[in-house]
C-alpha cells in the first residue's frame, strides 16, 4: 500500500503541476489577446513632455526614451511575441511532421536527402543559422519566422520520422495493408494518432525557445522593429539610456523570462508526466 | 461425386520456386531456398520449423508483404508475384503471432473491425455479419467499444481471425498464432479455427513450432529447415513414418511435452 | 527429511489494491522440483515475484522464508545477495534483468563476481552450448539488444545455470521458445537437478512440461492453489474439473496418444 501510494501520490503532484502551469500559460495567453483592454495608455503616443518618467500612477512601469507607457507597450508586447510564437511553431509542426511521416514510412532516397538535410540544420546552433538567415531576409516579422523556421521543423520531422519508422512494422499497419489501405491512409489514421502525443510535448518545449529565438533576433533587429511593440526590439532601444531610466528594459526582460519559464516550466511537466507513464 | 472431388482438388494458392534473400548485421539470411507449397480449397497446411527456418518469411511473400527474389504466387489463376498486399488481401488475410499488435491501441475494436469492410461492401449487411461473427466466436458486443489494452491475449486473436473474415478473404494465414497465448485460449482458437473451416469451408496456411498443435488441424504438414522443405505429406503419415531425422525430431519434442 | 528451502505460509498478497494471492501454503524441498501451472492472470508469477521481492508485490497476510529467514524482513541488500547465490531467477521477459546496451561478457563477469565466483569462458561456452546457443564467444561480445528475446532468454537461462543457486525459480521459461529449443532447457533444467541437487520452482502455463519434470504439480485459479500434489495424481487422477480441463487443453500429437488416452484430438470432448 505504502509503495502504491507513494507512486499516485507522485502522479498527483505531477499532475497539479501541469494543471498550475497550464493556468499560468492560460493567463500569459488571456493576457496577450486582451492587451488593447489593459493597457492604460497608448503604446505607440509618443509625449515629449513625459520622457524616461519613473513608474507612477498613470504610468505603472515608467515611460520610454519617447515618452510612451512601458506597461501598455509590454502588454501589446506579449501579443506580438506570443502570436508570432504560437504561428511559428503551428506551421513547423505540420510541416515537420508530415515530412517526417513521408520520411519514415517510405524510406528511400528522399528519406535520405531529408534527414541529411536535417542532419546539416541540426549540426549549428539554432541561433547563427537564424542570425544568418535574418541578415540575409534583411529584418520584418516573415524574415525572422522564416529564419527561426528553418531549424524548427527539423525536431518534429526527426521524431515523427523515428515513430513512423518503427510503427510501419506492426502488425496491425500491415492487417491494414492487406484491408487495400493506402499509405496516406494509414499515415493519417494509424502512425499520426500515435505520435501526436510525443509532437504535442515537443511543440510544448519549443514555445519557449522560440520565444527567445524572436525577442533576440529582434533585439539584434533582425526581426520586428520599432515602432511594433515587442519585448527584444524594447529591450535593445532602451538599453543606451539603462542607468537613467532602467525601468525601459527591466519590464520587458522581466516579461520575457517569465512567459519562457512558464512555457518551459509546462513543457516539463507535461514530459516529465509522460515518461512516468511509459514506465508504469 | 467428381464434381466434388475436382472442386477439393483445386488449388487455391500456390507457391512456386520462391527464393528470398537479404541482408542482416553483415550476414546473408536466406529464409526461402527455392520453396514451393500448394493449398487446396477447404485444407488446413501446416508448416512447422524452428525459428529462423524461413517459415513465417513464406507467408509474408504469400501475401505480398514481401518480395521474392524469384519464384512466382498464384491465388487461382491470378498471379499476385509482386503485386502488394493490397492485391493479395481480396484473397488472403493474415493472422499476426502477436495478438495485442494486431490492433491499433488508439482505436477501439470496432474501428479496427469496420476498417477491414472491403470498400465496394454494403456496409449495414457487413456489420451485420460482424456481429454473427462475434457470435460465432463466443465474444459479446461489449467488447467492441474496448482498446486492444483491454482484452486479453485470446481474445484479441479471435477479433483478428473476425476481422480477416470481414474482408471476405477465403483464405487465412496463420502465423504462430497461439504460441504468445496460454494452453486454455489457445485451444480455443484451434477449435475455433476447426469450427470456421468446417462451416465456411475455409483455407488455411498454419505455420507453427508445434508439432502436437499442427496435428490437431492441419491435413498436410510440410516441415521447413533453412529455408527449404525436409519433408511434407498427410498429417497422420507424417507422424507414423516421418522419414527426414529432422522431422524426427519435431517429433519427439512435440512427443515429450504431451500429457 | 531434506531440508526444507523454501516454505510458504497462508500467504496472502496484494498488488496495488488488488488482492492476487490468497492463503497459498507451500514448501520446497532441497533437490525437489516443483511445478506451478494456471493461465495468465492466475496469480502464478505474482507468487514468485514476493518470493523473490524485487517487485511491487504487497504481502498482506502469511510468511515466506527462503532458507530458514523471513523473506519480508530482508532489507533489500540482503535480498539481492540472496538473489543469485542461494536462490537464482530466471524471469519471463529477461530483457529487464539485462542491461540492453552493455556486452553479455562484462555484464556475466561482474555478476559471477558480485556473488564471489569466477568467470570461467570454457564453462560458460558450456552453459550456452546446453541451451542451443552455438558460437558462445562471439554471442558474449554482442549485447542484449542485438539478439531476440527467444536468445535473450537462453542467455539468462545459461547465466542462471553458471550461479548454480541451490534453488532456481524460473517464470515461463519456455514460453518464448521453439518446442525443441524448450526441449534441451528442459533437459538442461533436469541435469542441474539431478547433478547439482538444485531444487526448482516452476511456473508455466504448460502442463505438458510439468508432467516432464515435475514432482510436485500445484495448479492455481484465480490467486488460489487450488490444488497440489504430488504429480501423478495431479495427471491421472485430478480432483478439480478445472485441472481436467488443463489436462484436455494441452495440444497432443494426433494419432499417437500415449495409452489411456480419450480421444483424438484432445478438443471435441467438450
Amino acid at each position: 500500500m505504502k509503495i502504491k501510494r507513494s507512486v499516485s501520490d507522485q502522479r498527483k503532484k505531477q499532475r497539479y503541476r501541469i494543471i498550475a502551469a497550464s493556468a499560468a500559460a492560460v493567463i500569459l495567453i488571456a493576457v496577450a489577446l486582451l492587451a488593447p483592454m489593459l493597457s492604460p495608455n497608448d503604446p505607440y503616443r509618443t509625449n515629449s513632455a513625459i520622457i524616461r518618467h519613473a513608474p507612477c500612477a498613470a504610468y505603472p512601469f515608467g515611460t520610454d526614451n519617447l515618452g510612451r507607457c512601458v506597461l501598455s507597450r509590454v502588454l501589446m508586447g506579449a501579443r506580438t511575441t506570443i502570436a508570432v510564437t504560437f504561428f511559428l511553431v503551428a506551421v513547423s509542426f505540420v510541416i515537420g511532421t508530415a515530412i517526417g511521416l513521408l520520411c519514415g514510412y517510405y524510406g528511400g532516397r528522399i528519406d535520405d536527402l531529408l534527414m541529411r538535410v536535417a542532419d546539416i540544420m541540426l549540426a549549428f546552433p539554432q541561433m547563427v543559422i537564424a542570425i544568418a538567415v535574418a541578415g540575409i531576409l534583411g529584418g520584418g516579422i516573415a524574415g525572422a519566422m522564416t529564419a527561426l523556421g528553418i531549424t524548427m521543423w527539423t525536431g518534429f520531422a526527426r521524431l515523427s520520422r523515428s515513430h513512423a519508422r518503427t510503427l510501419r512494422g506492426m502488425p496491425y499497419i500491415q492487417a491494414a495493408l492487406l484491408s487495400g489501405k493506402s499509405g496516406p491512409y494509414i499515415m493519417l489514421h494509424h502512425i499520426l494518432p500515435n505520435v501526436l502525443e510525443p509532437l504535442l510535448t515537443n511543440a510544448l518545449t519549443q514555445i519557449g525557445t522560440t520565444m527567445i529565438g524572436i525577442s533576440g533576433l529582434s533585439f539584434l533587429g533582425l526581426g520586428i522593429v520599432p515602432p511594433q511593440a515587442e519585448w527584444g526590439s524594447m529591450i535593445s532601444e532602451s538599453r543606451a539610456y539603462i542607468q537613467i531610466a532602467p525601468w525601459a528594459v527591466l519590464f520587458p526582460a522581466l516579461a520575457t523570462i517569465l512567459t519562457i519559464l512558464v512555457f518551459n516550466y509546462l513543457g516539463d511537466a507535461v514530459m516529465e508526466y509522460r515518461m512516468a507513464e511509459r514506465h508504469t | 461425386m467428381t464434381d466434388k472431388k475436382t472442386e477439393e482438388d483445386m488449388v487455391i494458392l500456390e507457391g512456386t520456386n520462391l527464393n528470398k534473400t537479404y541482408r542482416s548485421a553483415g550476414r546473408t539470411v536466406t529464409p526461402l531456398r527455392e520453396i514451393s507449397f500448394q493449398l487446396h480449397r477447404g485444407e488446413v497446411l501446416g508448416i512447422v520449423g524452428e525459428s529462423g527456418s524461413g517459415k513465417s518469411t513464406l507467408l509474408r511473400v504469400a501475401c505480398g508483404l514481401e518480395r521474392p527474389e524469384s519464384g512466382r504466387v498464384l491465388a487461382g489463376e491470378r498471379d499476385l508475384t509482386g503485386a502488394g498486399p493490397s492485391a493479395a488481401g481480396k484473397y488472403m488475410q493474415m493472422i499476426f503471432q502477436d495478438a495485442g499488435a494486431s490492433f491499433n491501441p488508439r482505436h477501439t475494436m470496432r474501428w479496427s473491425l469496420e476498417e477491414a469492410i472491403p470498400a465496394g461492401a454494403d456496409r449495414e449487411q457487413a456489420k451485420q455479419q460482424m456481429r454473427s461473427l462475434l457470435r460465432e466466436t463466443g465474444m459479446s458486443d461489449d467488447l467492441l467499444d474496448r482498446h486492444p489494452s483491454a482484452l486479453s491475449g485470446g481474445q484479441c486473436q479471435r477479433m483478428s481471425i473476425v476481422r480477416a473474415l470481414l474482408s471476405g478473404a477465403q483464405i487465412l494465414l496463420c502465423d504462430e498464432i497461439t504460441s504468445a497465448l496460454d494452453v486454455t485460449s489457445q485451444a480455443q482458437v484451434i477449435r475455433l479455427l476447426r469450427e470456421l473451416r468446417e462451416n465456411r469451408h475455409l483455407s488455411i496456411l498454419f505455420v507453427s513450432h508445434d508439432l502436437a498443435l499442427v496435428s490437431m488441424l492441419c491435413d498436410r504438414v510440410m516441415v521447413m529447415k533453412e529455408g527449404a522443405c525436409v519433408e511434407e505429406g498427410e498429417t497422420q503419415k507424417l507422424i507414423r513414418e516421418p522419414v527426414h531425422a529432422y522431422t524426427k525430431e519435431l517429433l519427439g519434442a512435440a512427443e515429450s511435452f504431451a500429457v | 527429511m531434506a531440508k526444507e528451502l523454501l516454505s510458504i505460509e497462508h500467504l496472502s498478497a496484494s498488488y496495488g489494491e488488488k488482492d492476487v494471492l490468497t492463503d497459498i501454503s507451500l514448501s520446497v524441498k532441497a533437490g525437489q522440483i516443483i511445478c506451478i501451472v494456471g493461465e495468465s492472470g492466475s496469480g502464478k508469477s505474482t507468487l514468485l515475484k514476493a518470493v523473490h521481492g524485487m517487485d511491487r508485490v504487497r504481502v498482506t497476510g502469511g510468511s515466506i522464508r527462503a532458507f530458514g529467514s523471513p523473506v519480508s524482513a530482508m532489507t533489500d541488500e540482503q535480498r539481492r545477495s540472496l538473489l543469485g547465490g542461494e536462490i537464482g531467477l530466471i524471469p519471463q521477459n529477461p530483457a529487464g534483468s539485462f542491461n540492453p546496451i552493455r556486452p553479455f561478457e562484462a555484464q556475466l563477469r561482474e555478476t559471477m563476481q558480485s556473488h564471489g565466483r569466477q568467470f570461467d569462458p570454457a564453462e560458460t561456452a558450456r552453459a550456452f552450448e546446453a541451451v542451443g546457443l552455438a558460437d558462445a564467444r562471439g554471442l558474449l561480445r554482442l549485447r542484449p539488444y542485438e539478439l531476440s528475446g527467444g536468445m535473450n532468454q537462453r542467455v539468462a537461462i545459461a547465466a542462471a545455470m553458471l550461479l548454480k543457486p541451490r534453488l532456481l525459480l524460473c517464470d515461463e521459461v519456455t514460453s518464448a521458445l521453439d518446442v525443441t529449443t524448450a526441449g534441451k532447457v528442459i533437459r538442461e533444467l533436469e541435469q542441474m537437478n539431478r547433478e547439482l541437487g538444485t531444487a526448482i520452482l516452476m511456473v508455466t502455463h504448460h502442463l505438458g512440461i510439468a508432467r516432464r519434470m515435475a514432482e510436485k504439480i500445484g495448479i492455481m485459479k484465480d490467486g488460489r492453489m487450488i490444488e497440489l500434489e504430488d504429480a501423478d495424481w495431479i495427471l491421472n487422477a485430478p480432483v478439480q474439473e478445472y485441472t481436467r480441463q488443463l489436462l484436455r487443453d494441452v495440444p497432443k500429437l494426433a494419432g499417437r496418444e500415449r495409452s489411456g488416452e480419450e480421444s483424438a484430438g484432445g478438443l471435441d470432448d467438450r
